[in-house]
């Protein structure tokens, strides 16, 4: 499988193209174009129960869509996120990552998505009580709004609950205010995530939360 | 006439210079700036029988009633266009083959091009998107709009676009609206909804993101009207 995002930041797109025998699995409604003679199957993500834990309770699709190249030359497909803004690439022989919800948009064959329970504390933080994991070997790519930066953190590190996009499993997260509880409120930086351990972590420059915020108070 | 597009992909606008006497036609309410001798004026669109009906059915087809015409007197005469949504911007040079652009991304076009709404090629009842198509003929060049990236297919066979994504394609490709895939229920649950399936040879052009999805997303969180 080869591939190319192009447009980052601001609107990245995987190009994607299939060899023989090859498949790539996206978002329900990630398809921009493709060649026609991909064969494409609509699945539940992970099987029905999961699929339905997702939906309701982690906030990805039930369903997701396997492109498969059945034929004898190399075909192409376009894949996006709704959402404008950068699109990331991990390699999961580097380790298994946490996504947050909605941040999904594609994964090559070997990668198995599945659900883990993230505490009643994530969820008070608007974080969803199950987080999605992916692990197996191969490519996962993921969508934000604004641009991408990784980090790798070493012993503790604090993070905006709305820009944290993906992160290693093995490290651990708890929800926590930022500072003291009038100075959370009064700083606006209000409930943020205490992540410890080593690994990487994937942030993003803007949130659609924050663009909600404003434009409501736009509303009149 | 000579046009520039500058800040591609993400902020796009178009820098037109013209020739003594040249005219440029462009969507109402998308010129930024201009020299002070331009002469400016407002149209009512008009149908191929230059009746009032053909401007109504443009308003239909989601865009404006009016047009407005940009004409320079003299040489050197500039206009800045751009269009109201984050995107790009894409110059089409016209050829005798004709174009057919997705209306909402028109943004101007050259006096001897003629824009015509063609035809309504579907109002997809389970997606809720209704297309209309602007038929468009004659020389010059045309600029269209986007949200996203504007990318270029050429396609040799067939070629498949979710419906949200065409920005334009030429005519010497036929289209039929189809399902993804082979099973119905799939398609739909599935989300890609229904698509274009293009046949023939020519250039396709598709938008990398599509502002109804992402008016969603951000809509959907907003309070009711």
């Amino acid at each position: 499988m080869k591939y190319d995002i192009r447009y980052k930041p601001a609107f990245a797109a995987i190009f994607v193209t299939l060899n023989p025998g090859e498949s790539i699995t996206a978002e329900a409604g990630a398809m921009t174009s493709m060649d026609a003679q991909l064969s494409i199957q609509t699945k539940f993500s992970g099987g029905l129960v999961p699929a339905l834990l997702k939906k309701f309770l982690g906030g990805e699709s039930l369903f997701v869509n396997t492109f498969t190249n059945r034929t004898q030359q190399p075909l192409t497909l376009v894949l996006t996120q709704s959402t404008i803004g950068d699109i990331g690439r991990i390699d999961l022989s580097q380790g298994d990552i946490c996504l947050q919800p909605g941040a999904f948009v594609a994964h090559s064959a070997g990668v198995k998505m599945g659900l883990q329970w993230a505490g009643i504390k994530s969820w008070l933080a608007g974080e969803g009580l199950f987080k999605l994991k992916l692990t197996g070997s191969g490519r996962v790519f993921f969508g934000c709004y604004g641009g991408i930066t990784k980090k790798q953190i070493q012993g503790n590190f604090i993070v905006d609950s709305g820009h944290l996009v993906a992160y290693e499993p093995k490290l651990k997260m708890s929800i926590g205010l930022a500072g003291g509880l009038v100075g959370s409120v009064t700083s606006g930086e209000g409930l943020v995530n205490r992540l410890s351990g080593t690994g990487d972590i994937y942030l993003q420059s803007r949130s659609i939360d924050g663009l909600v915020r404003y434009l409501r108070s736009q509303v009149r | 006439m000579n046009i520039d597009i500058l800040h591609q992909p993400d902020s796009a606008i178009a820098h037109i210079t013209m020739s003594a006497g040249e005219e440029l036609v462009a969507e109402a309410g998308s010129m930024i700036a201009m020299s002070s001798y331009i002469n400016a004026s407002t149209a009512l669109r008009q149908g191929k029988s230059g009746s009032i009906l053909g401007g109504l059915k443009r308003m239909v087809a989601g865009e404006s009633l009016f047009l407005s015409i940009f004409r320079s007197p003299t040489h050197g005469g500039e206009v800045f266009l751009a269009p109201k949504l984050m995107g790009d911007l894409l110059v089409y040079q016209m050829t005798p083959v004709g174009l057919v652009v997705q209306a909402t991304s028109y943004l101007a076009s050259e006096a001897n091009v003629d824009v015509n709404i063609g035809f309504q090629g579907f109002s997809s009842f389970f997606s809720g998107e209704s297309i209309f198509w602007l038929d468009i003929r004659g020389s010059g060049q045309v600029i269209l709009t986007s949200f996203g990236a504007i990318y270029e297919i050429s396609v040799d066979g067939e070629y498949i676009v979710d419906t949200g994504h065409i920005v334009a394609f030429e005519k010497s490709l036929s289209f039929n609206i189809t399902k993804v895939g082979s099973s119905l229920i799939g398609a739909f649950l599935g989300g890609e909804g229904l698509a274009c399936r293009f046949q023939g040879k020519g250039k396709l052009f598709c938008q990398t993101h599509n502002a109804n999805a992402f008016g969603k997303v951000v809509g959907s969180q907003l309070p009711a009207k």
